[in-house]
C-alpha cells in the first residue's frame, strides 16, 4: 500500500463531478434535512456513524476520488486538527500571543470546500477558516511566524492569527474581523474574472452569524444578477459567538434563503468531508460554466468557544458531545478509509508522527523568524513606497513560497 | 456669491426636488451619442439642457463653451472618459451611472461608448460597490465606484475604511480603487445630501482625499487618482459643479500631482488656506480685502490627504498670518490639522494667533437663513482677516 501522502496536492481536480443535468446530488443535503434551529435531529445509529460503506465507495467513484486524493483529504483533515490543537496548546500555556480562533470540528467544511477549487480559483475567508487556508496551501511555516507576529508571516507581523491570507501566491484573502466584509470583495473578484471571461471561480465562506448582516445579502443578490462565477458558503456551526440560530434567523435553514435571490441553496451535514467537497464541486463547476452563484449550508457545531478566552458554556453539553463522538469529520474520515482499506492503523500512526514534526518544524522556524523593525512602522502604508516591493526572499519566507 | 448661494436658476438637484424617488427631471433632450429613444425621456429642466454651461460626458470636448471652457463638471467627464479610454483596466460602477448617466449626469453617455459592462449600474448598496471595486482591483483592475452623494459614503464605510485603506499596509496588495462622490453644502441640499466626509477618510489609514475646487485641478487630480496604485476618495464639490468654468487642458496625459497645494492668489499680509468650495469664497474675500489695502494670499490644498505642508508653511512663514478657512466641521476637521501643523511647524514666523473659520459641530441644516450661518460667508472671511490683520 503506498505511503500516505503529505505533499503538494496534485493540481487540478479530478474528473467532472456533476451528471450533465448540473443537478446537485442529493447525498450533501438528506442528514441535515428537517433540522430547525441548527439542533441535529433524531438520528439512528447507524445514521449517526455516517454513509454505509457501499454508499461511500459509490460517492468515491462518482467523485473519481483516487486513493491519492482520500489521502490528501486525510492528510490536510489531520493536519488541520492537529494545528488547530496544538495552537490551543499554546495558547493556554500562555506561549502564543494574541488571540486563537479554533475551527475544531469545522475541519469538514474547510477542507471539503477549498479541495474542491484549483489553485487559480480565490479564497475569501474569516478568522475562523484557518483549516481551508491550510487546505488551498498556505505554508504552515508562514502561518505560524505570522502567529508569532514575525517578519516571515504572510502580514510581515502587520496582522496576526488567523487575519492571514496569501493573495500573490495562494489566491486567499487576508482575513479581517468585521463580518461578512469579504463577500462583496468575492463578487468584486468574480466579476473581474466574469469580465476577463476567464474560467475562475471565486468562494466566500463566512459563519452564521455573518448572514445577519446586509452585506451577505447585498453580496448575493449582485452575483445572482450579473450570474458571477462566485460560491457562497456558509459554516454554520450554530453559534454566533453565543447567540444561536434559533435567535439569528427566523427560517428553518440558510440554506433556503437562496430562494429570495434566484440560486440554488444546498444544506450539507459537514460531518462529511466527502459531502462538502461533492457539493462545492457541483456548485463550482456551476460556477465555471458560466451558470452563477451557489449557496452553501455547511452544517458543523463549533466545538470551541469564540476565541481561546471563551469556554462556550452557552453551549449545551449534550450537543457538544454528541458532536464530538458522532460528527467528528477528521475521525469519521480516519474511520472510512481504515474500513476502506485505503490506509492501515500503522499508516495513520506515521501520518500522525509526520505531522506532528511538521508542527514542530514550523514553529521551530516561526521562533526563529525575526521580529519586524520598530523602524519600519510606518512603512508599506502606501503602493509603491518600496516596502512590499523590497521584501527580501528568505528560505520558507516571503518569495520562497513553496514547500 | 457671497449672500446667494442658493441654486441657479432651473438647477435641479437629484433626489431633492419633485416626489422623491421618482425620476429626477434632469435628463438632457440632446444627448449626442446616446441611442436610447427620447419619448421615454422625462421633461427636461435642468440647467444643463439649457445654457452655455451645458456639459457631461457624453462627447466631454462637444460640452465645452465655444472658447473651449470647460466646467468642473465637463472637465470631471472628461477626465474620465480620457482614462477609460486609455486604459482598459479602468471600469466604473455605481448607481444610475448607465442610462441614466449619473446622478448628477456626470457619465452620461459614456454607456453607449463603453458598454454596460465597464459602465456598470448597480444595486443600491454601497458596501457592496465598494467591496466589488476592492475585488475587481485585487484581480487587477483599476475601477472607479461613483457614489451619487459623498453623503452616502457612509453607507459604504466598513469597505472603505477596514478593507480598502488598510489592505496594502497588512498585505502589499496594491488597491487602485477611486471613490467619487458630490459633497459639500451651499446648494440647499439640507442634511443627508450636503456633507464634507472628507475628515472621516483622512483619518482613515491608506486612502488619499482629494478635493478640487478648480475644473483644471479635477481634471488633472482625477487622472492622478485613476493611475495611482493606492485608494482615492475624489469628493467633488457639487456647488462647484456647474458654476465654475475654465480652460482646460486637452492634453491627453495631462495631470496634477496629488499632494501638491497651489496658490491661487498671491498675497503678502495673510494666508487663507482653504480647499473645495472655500477656494471661492476665499479669493471673493481676498478682492474686497484688496480694496481695503489687505493683500491675502489664497493656498488651495486640492489634496487633503496627504497635506501638502511645506507649501503652507513657505506661505505663512511669507505672510506671517494664518487664516484657515474650511467646510468640514470646525472639531478636528481638515483645518484643526493645518491650524495644529502652522502652530508647531511655523510658530517663530507668525504675528498673530492662528484664526480657524469653519461650521459648527451640526449638521448642515436646510434653510437658507440656517445654511448661510453654517457655512462661512466671504464677510466672514473679511472680517476674521481684519482680525488678523489688526495684530
Amino acid at each position: 500500500m503506498a505511503d500516505v501522502t503529505t505533499g503538494q496536492r496534485e493540481q487540478g481536480v479530478p474528473g467532472e463531478v456533476s451528471d450533465a443535468s448540473g443537478e446537485v446530488p442529493a447525498e450533501g443535503e438528506q442528514h441535515t434535512e428537517g433540522m430547525p434551529e441548527g439542533m441535529p435531529e433524531e438520528q439512528t445509529a447507524e445514521e449517526q456513524s455516517g454513509t454505509t460503506l457501499d454508499q461511500a465507495r459509490a460517492q468515491i467513484d462518482r467523485l473519481r476520488l483516487s486513493w491519492d486524493h482520500l489521502k490528501r483529504l486525510l492528510y490536510l483533515l489531520s493536519l488541520t486538527r492537529h494545528v488547530d490543537e496544538r495552537l490551543e496548546t499554546l495558547y493556554r500555556q500562555g506561549k502564543l500571543p494574541g488571540a486563537f480562533y479554533s475551527g475544531r470540528g469545522q475541519e469538514g467544511t474547510h477542507v471539503g470546500a477549498a479541495y474542491a477549487l484549483m489553485p487559480e480559483d480565490s479564497l475569501f475567508p474569516t478568522h475562523r477558516d484557518l483549516n481551508a487556508q491550510l487546505a488551498k496551501g498556505l505554508d504552515l511555516k508562514r502561518v505560524m511566524a505570522q502567529f508569532w507576529g514575525r517578519i516571515d508571516g504572510y502580514t510581515r507581523g502587520r496582522d496576526g492569527n488567523s487575519h492571514v491570507g496569501d493573495w500573490q501566491g495562494h489566491r486567499t484573502f487576508t482575513a479581517i474581523s468585521h463580518l461578512p466584509i469579504a463577500y462583496p470583495v468575492a463578487a468584486g473578484a468574480a466579476l473581474a474574472y466574469k469580465m476577463r471571461k476567464e474560467a475562475r471561480v471565486a468562494l466566500a465562506i463566512c459563519g452564521d452569524g455573518a448572514t445577519s448582516n446586509g452585506r451577505w445579502h447585498e453580496s448575493i443578490n449582485v452575483s445572482a444578477i450579473h450570474t458571477l462565477p462566485v460560491v457562497w458558503m456558509v459554516n454554520n456551526n450554530l453559534f454566533a459567538y453565543s447567540t444561536p440560530n434559533q435567535l439569528e434567523f427566523p427560517v428553518p435553514t440558510i440554506a433556503e434563503r437562496a430562494g429570495a435571490y434566484g440560486i440554488p441553496g444546498v444544506r450539507v451535514d459537514a460531518a462529511s468531508v466527502l459531502d462538502v467537497y461533492q457539493a462545492t464541486r457541483v456548485a463550482v463547476e456551476r460556477a465555471r460554466r458560466g451558470e452563477g452563484p451557489t449557496l452553501i449550508e455547511c452544517v458543523s457545531l463549533r466545538w470551541r468557544g469564540h476565541a481561546g478566552h471563551d469556554p462556550a458554556k452557552y453551549v449545551p453539553k449534550e450537543l457538544l458531545e454528541e458532536y464530538m463522538e458522532f460528527k467528528d469529520p477528521v475521525k469519521r474520515f480516519r474511520e472510512l478509509l481504515l474500513a476502506l482499506k485505503v490506509v492501515s492503523e500503522k499508516e495513520l500512526g506515521g501520518l500522525d508522527e509526520r505531522i506532528a514534526k511538521e508542527f514542530d518544524q514550523a514553529y521551530a522556524f516561526a521562533q526563529a523568524s525575526p521580529a519586524p523593525s520598530p523602524a519600519d512602522v510606518a512603512k508599506g502604508l502606501w503602493a509603491g513606497d518600496g516596502y512590499w516591493e523590497n521584501e527580501p526572499r528568505r528560505e520558507g519566507g516571503p518569495g520562497g513560497v513553496g514547500t | 456669491m457671497s449672500d446667494a448661494s442658493g441654486p441657479t436658476p432651473g438647477e435641479t438637484l437629484p433626489g431633492q426636488q419633485g416626489a422623491e424617488p421618482g425620476p429626477e427631471a434632469a435628463t438632457s433632450t440632446s444627448r449626442p451619442g446616446t441611442t436610447e429613444p427620447a419619448a421615454t425621456e422625462p421633461a427636461a429642466t435642468d440647467a444643463s439642457d439649457t445654457g452655455a454651461e451645458a456639459g457631461h460626458g457624453a462627447e466631454p470636448r462637444g460640452k465645452r463653451t465655444e472658447q473651449g471652457e470647460a466646467t468642473y463638471l465637463v472637465a470631471i467627464a472628461e477626465a474620465l472618459w480620457e482614462e477609460m479610454e486609455r486604459d482598459e483596466r479602468v471600469f466604473m460602477l455605481g448607481e444610475d451611472i448607465g442610462v441614466y448617466g449619473g446622478a448628477f449626469k456626470v457619465t452620461e453617455g459614456f454607456i453607449d461608448r463603453f458598454g454596460s459592462q465597464r459602465v456598470m449600474d448597480t444595486p443600491i448598496a454601497e458596501d457592496t460597490i465598494v467591496g466589488m471595486a476592492i475585488g475587481a482591483a485585487m484581480e487587477g483592475f483599476r475601477p472607479v465606484a461613483e457614489f451619487q452623494y459623498a453623503d452616502f459614503m457612509s453607507s459604504g464605510f466598513d469597505e472603505i475604511t477596514t478593507t480598502l485603506g488598510r489592505y496594502h499596509y497588512r498585505t502589499g496588495v496594491p488597491l487602485p480603487v477611486v471613490l467619487r462622490g458630490p459633497s459639500g453644502g451651499g446648494v440647499r441640499a439640507s442634511n443627508f445630501h450636503s456633507t464634507n466626509p472628507e475628515p472621516w477618510f483622512a483619518q482613515a489609514p491608506g486612502l488619499k482625499v482629494i478635493c478640487p475646487a478648480f475644473p483644471s485641478d479635477a481634471k488633472g487630480l482625477l487622472k492622478s487618482a485613476i493611475r495611482d496604485d493606492n485608494p482615492c476618495v475624489f469628493l467633488e464639490h457639487k456647488w462647484i459643479y456647474r458654476r465654475i468654468k475654465e480652460k482646460v487642458s486637452e492634453d491627453p496625459d495631462f495631470t496634477v500631482p496629488i499632494g501638491k497645494a497651489a496658490v491661487k492668489r498671491e498675497g503678502t499680509d495673510l494666508t487663507i488656506v482653504t480647499y473645495g468650495a472655500m477656494v471661492h469664497r476665499a479669493l471673493e474675500a481676498a478682492d474686497d480685502l484688496g480694496r481695503d489695502g489687505v493683500s491675502a494670499e489664497v493656498v488651495d490644498l486640492r489634496t487633503v490627504y496627504p497635506l501638502d505642508e511645506e507649501t503652507v508653511l513657505e506661505s505663512v512663514a511669507k505672510t506671517g498670518r494664518a487664516l484657515v478657512l474650511y467646510e468640514s466641521l470646525r472639531f478636528l476637521g481638515i483645518g484643526a490639522e493645518v491650524a495644529a501643523v502652522i502652530g508647531e511647524k511655523a510658530f517663530e514666523h507668525l504675528d498673530a494667533p492662528i484664526v480657524r473659520l469653519a461650521p459648527p459641530d451640526t449638521p448642515v441644516p436646510f434653510s437658507p437663513t440656517l445654511e448661510d450661518a453654517f457655512l462661512p460667508q466671504v464677510q466672514d472671511i473679511v472680517k476674521a482677516a481684519a482680525r488678523l490683520s489688526a495684530w
